[in-house]
């Protein structure tokens, strides 16, 4: 108590932080799958077993691992039969020399864990040791460590652990620290690859040359963040080090190269029973290995558990959580409606995911209708559900996803359609676009390959060379250069990629494109560019598209009309002009005004955070952070109502939001005056 | 050559495998004369008088200083002569001649079989996540690779040969079989000569070693696999693959699959090694006459001019090895060809 009272804050801190850093560093544990923590956990029971046999073993059991003869009176001894077969006072029964073979196994088992943590120890502390070394001077010290550690790597590993216990030879008698160093020597560069590079990362980093700009003792906090980063893979190199130590120990002591005889074994043991298993003799060379067999096991179970635990990739899964129930449709008069000729009509869109609380809807009971050659700008706070309600109309959800409702293209139902039929259509009738054109496109095939397979997918008449005649039609149209099209993905700019990636979109004339944040991780002129090309397209294809962004200013530039989404629903929908002149929503007011106005220069955004979709509070979503909240806000389910000719908005405040007289988005779009 | 083309790829990676042989053969060198005394001494020094001993010390070069013998030691190598044993009257360079094609005809085999049972079951796994086939898949990699290498094959060896007579126990061809030697490889002579007898021979005597060799590495594949097939799988390319409609089972082969290959190809260097490395257990079981167990005989007789000879040799087959699998991972993936 004294003590830490006498240390100061600044210590408290730092502890403090600590432990929020181990918390951090045990946090996938609590997460991870029923299957990993299992494996963990019989690894370690198994690890555990080991040990005890090999610290209590040798004093518990009658037999020692090196004894051939039994005092059977004082002074007096009989000799341990040779080859008995198992029995009940040998279990395993006895060696070519007399050994019994059980004594041997626990003895093994002492040398193994002995050799296994030396070595390995050993191993991780040198090669941590130079990781840092390396990373923080970098220079000529770097150069040569990292060549040497490569070739070390390269070589193959017995040889290597035979010729160090060869020349170890020389120098000290063959036994535990002999053969720790020749296994061990093997499993340096691992941990000094993984230390170096997280040093030379950690060291770029601003906090540490501004640290050292300070004047801060550069090393400690070097140390303490690349503790932190190295904390979650060393010990699963660590694992599986060990499990390849027992294994090389064994082959070692199976060539002869291992302690010095008749130090009990399990490999040399094994080496010295092959000529029992020709003469039909099988427990000899049996039980060390199932010994082997066994421990190794468990280390690498508890190696693939921590690998199951921290690879967040390997963790995350997708169908969790109980299955999702039908609706129960149909839900409302105007879900049947559908008004004419559209590019999508959606009703009653629900989609969401299964979680292990039940499903979580992105997507909440949205309306609306896309007519051919229209855009229609949906917009939203990121989380909003803008994302899902695209994969949604593709029909295309992540592992886990469930959507519900309806969604019609050319007056077909998507929804609950076969995987066949909804293949059969994405790329052809409906297209969508990613918001990332890096990783979009499959890295080992050439451009042009990816129109050739989706054509010829769709159209199985079309040639090859037709195929490729479209592509590059529709790269050019795109303004990629149709020389082009034979180049690789990686060749291309993140621009001219998402122009690839839209020329794909498009090659097939579909009757919707959703194009979902297209140019977010574009340059602003890029950007323009490609928007150009959107607006472009739905003229000239008369194809109807949906624009998802974040950005107001795109909404305004592109599209016809926008809907405003918030928590899973549509709360504004109309024609662009109409809603960001005359805004009906509060959401919609506050959306608007937390974009920069140039006129007052002042920022607002809105308090508050959007409700958690797992349970939806049962009035309107927006009531929590609405200025003009009233209190059968949080009573009654707002439905989109007509405010203006076209413009329709969920909200209270509106005469005929609060029920029967609600007008779907579908009612609102058929009444405006067509285009021209 | 153009940037970004194969052949200026090739002539690149070429040229940056020779640090690597000067570094693995420095390796070497450092190696085996960290041990004190002198090979003469270590291994004929008990039997022959003083004079001799030192005659000999001094034909070898071993009283040069040690730079001078470095220098020496790696123009040798690099002429191709590794120099000559005090315990065989061959030089070394005649050993590998005689030994180096079994190796690697058993480590090729093996690998053959470790490509094999690692993609498919790998592939499978990873396609099929969490159904019994991926667990069984799993397990089957976490038991092939906790299991001793020279115990599987001592038992495969009691069940096939001994209880079951199916295979041969030992050796690498029939006693009068042998093929007319060209290459060395058993395989490739008996193809070439047309000698059908000899090779159906070779395959029976080769089929224990290689696979047991072979599923110690394919258990490492069938982990990689199934882990790079997971994360193909969900790749944002095979997402965009999907939203056009491409067939599934396109989407899995054409897409998922050819990229989980990729990184397979990447540590096919690493496992080749490994491989070589395990060779000298599976050639002690099944009395293989190939390099590896020639390397551990000479350790055994501590003749340190055979064995300096041998590692050296092992040292460039692996920089060659390297060198031709980034070759062909240059062939696959267009990206590599900086």
């Amino acid at each position: 108590m004294n003590a830490e009272a006498d240390t100061g804050a600044g210590h408290g801190t730092w502890r403090e932080a600590l432990r929020t850093r181990l918390r951090h560093a045990w946090r996938p544990f609590r997460q991870a799958s029923r299957v990993s923590r299992a494996l963990i956990f019989i690894g370690i029971a198994v690890l555990v077993f080991y040990a005890l046999v090999a610290l209590v073993g040798p004093s518990l059991y009658r037999f020692g691992a090196t004894q051939y003869r039994i005092e059977v009176a004082q002074g007096q001894y009989e000799p341990i039969p040779n080859l008995a077969p198992p029995s009940a006072t040998h279990p395993m029964g006895t060696t070519r020399d007399g050994f019994d073979v059980l004594a041997r196994v626990i003895g093994g088992a002492e040398l193994a864990l002995e050799v296994m943590l030396l070595a390995v120890s050993t191993a991780m502390l040198v090669g941590v040791t130079l990781g840092l070394l390396s990373g923080y001077h970098g220079g000529r010290i770097d150069r040569t460590l990292v060549t040497i550690m490569d070739a070390v790597y390269a070589f193959p590993p017995l040889v290597l652990a035979i010729i160090i216990s060869f020349v170890l030879a020389a120098y000290i008698e063959p036994g535990i620290v002999s053969a720790a160093g020749a296994v061990g020597i093997v499993y340096i560069p691992q941990y000094f690859r993984v230390v170096r590079n997280q040093t030379l990362a950690v060291k770029q980093e601003p906090f540490v040359e501004a640290a050292r700009a300070i004047g801060a003792k550069s090393p400690t906090i070097l140390g303490r963040y690349v503790f932190f980063n190295v904390v979650h893979t060393v010990p699963v190199i660590l694992t599986l080090n060990a499990a390849d130590a027992i294994l090389t120990l064994a082959a070692l002591g199976f060539l002869g190269y291992g302690v010095q005889p008749p130090t009990p074994e399990w490999g040399y043991d094994i080496s010295q029973a092959i000529s029992d298993v020709a003469a039909g003799i099988w427990w000899t060379a049996f039980w060390p290995g199932v010994a082997i067999v066994t421990l190794v096991t468990g280390l690498t179970l508890v190696g693939e558990g921590l690998n199951d635990v921290i690879n967040p990739l390997l963790r995350a899964r997708g169908a969790s959580g109980p299955k999702v129930p039908p609706d129960r449709r149909p839900r409302r008069r105007s879900e049947q409606e559908t008004a004419g000729d559209t590019a999508v009509s959606v009703r009653g869109l629900r989609a969401g995911y299964r979680t292990p609380d039940g499903p979580l809807w992105a997507v909440d009971d949205v309306d609306f209708d896309i007519r051919p050659g229209e855009s229609l700008g949906l917009v939203g706070e990121s989380g909003c559900g803008k994302s899902s309600l695209g994969r949604a109309l593709l029909q295309i959800m992540p592992p886990g996803g469930v959507t519900r409702g309806s969604v019609r293209i050319g007056g077909d139902e998507l929804v609950g359609a076969g995987e066949r039929r909804l293949r059969q259509r994405r790329g052809d009738d409906m297209s969508l676009i990613f918001q990332e054109p890096m990783t979009r496109l499959d890295p080992l095939m050439r451009v042009s390959d990816h129109f050739v397979e989706m054509i010829r997918t769709h159209h199985p008449k079309t040639s090859r060379k037709q195929a490729r005649s479209m592509a590059r039609d529709a790269l050019a149209q795109m303004g990629v250069p149709p020389t082009r099209a034979d180049n690789y993905p990686h060749e291309f700019s993140g621009g001219m990629r998402q122009r690839v990636m839209i020329a794909l979109g498009i090659v097939l004339k579909p009757r919707l494109l959703v194009a979902d944040e297209p140019t977010t991780s574009l340059d602003v002129i890029v950007e323009s560019q490609i928007l150009d090309i959107l607006d472009r397209l739905r003229g000239e294809e008369g194809a109807g598209l949906l624009l998802i962004t974040h950005n107001l200013g795109i909404v305004a530039e592109t599209c016809d009309r926008v809907a405003v989404m918030y928590a899973g629903r549509i709360v504004e929908i109309g024609p662009v002009d109409r809603i960001f002149r005359d805004p009906k929503h509060p959401y919609t007011q506050a959306l608007l005004g937390s974009t920069i106005s140039l006129e007052t220069t002042e920022l607002r955004s809105i308090p508050g955070y959007p409700p958690s979709l797992l349970e939806p509070p049962r009035g309107c979503r927006f009531a929590a952070r609405c200025p003009r909240a009233m209190t059968r806000c949080s009573e009654i389910d707002p439905r989109l109502t007509r405010v203006n000719p076209g413009q329709s908005a969920a909200c209270l405040l509106y005469p005929g939001a609060d029920g029967d007289e609600a007008i779907a988005a579908g009612d609102g779009a058929s009444e405006e005056e067509t285009p021209a | 050559m153009k940037r970004g083309s194969l052949s200026r790829y090739i002539v690149v990676r070429v040229l940056l495998s020779i640090p690597m042989v000067l570094i693995l053969l420095t390796l070497v060198f450092v190696l085996l004369h960290a041990a004190p005394g002198d090979p003469v001494t270590a291994t004929v020094g008990s039997r022959l008088p003083p004079e001799e001993v030192a005659a000999r010390k001094e034909a070898l070069g071993l009283n040069d200083p040690i730079h001078v013998q470095y220098v020496r030691f790696i123009g040798d190598a690099l002429r191709g002569d590794f120099g000559d044993p005090v315990t065989d009257r061959r030089s070394v360079l005649q050993i590998v001649a005689d030994t180096a094609p079994a190796t690697l005809e058993l480590v090729i085999a093996g690998m053959f079989v470790a490509v094999i049972v690692g993609i498919v079951v790998g592939a499978l796994a990873g396609r099929m996540r969490d159904s019994p086939f991926d667990v069984g898949g799993r397990f089957f990699g976490i038991l092939i690779y906790a299991t001793p290498l020279f115990w599987t094959a001592l038992l495969a060896q009691l069940l096939f040969s001994v209880h079951l007579g199916w295979l041969p126990s030992s050796g690498r061809i029939g006693g009068f079989y042998a093929p007319q030697d060209i290459t060395g490889f058993y395989v490739i002579d008996s193809i070439v000569t047309g000698n059908w007898a000899a090779l159906e021979s070779t395959l029976r005597y080769l089929a224990l070693p290689a696979i047991t060799l072979g599923l110690l590495v394919g258990g490492v594949f069938v982990r990689l696999v199934r882990v790079n097939m997971l994360q193909s799988l969900r790749a944002d390319y095979v997402e965009a693959a999907r939203a056009r409609g491409v067939r599934e089972r396109h989407v899995v082969f054409r897409h998922a699959f050819k990229n989980a290959l990729i990184p397979v190809v990447t540590i096919m260097g690493l496992q080749f090694a490994l491989l070589i490395g395990n060779a000298t257990l599976t050639e002690t079981v099944f009395s293989w006459p190939g390099i590896a167990r020639a390397l551990v005989d000479f350790i055994g007789a501590r003749d340190y001019a055979a064995v300096q000879g041998i590692v050296t040799f092992i040292a460039l087959v692996v920089v060659v090895i390297s060198l031709l699998i980034d070759i062909v991972n240059a062939f696959i993936d267009p990206r590599v060809r900086y």
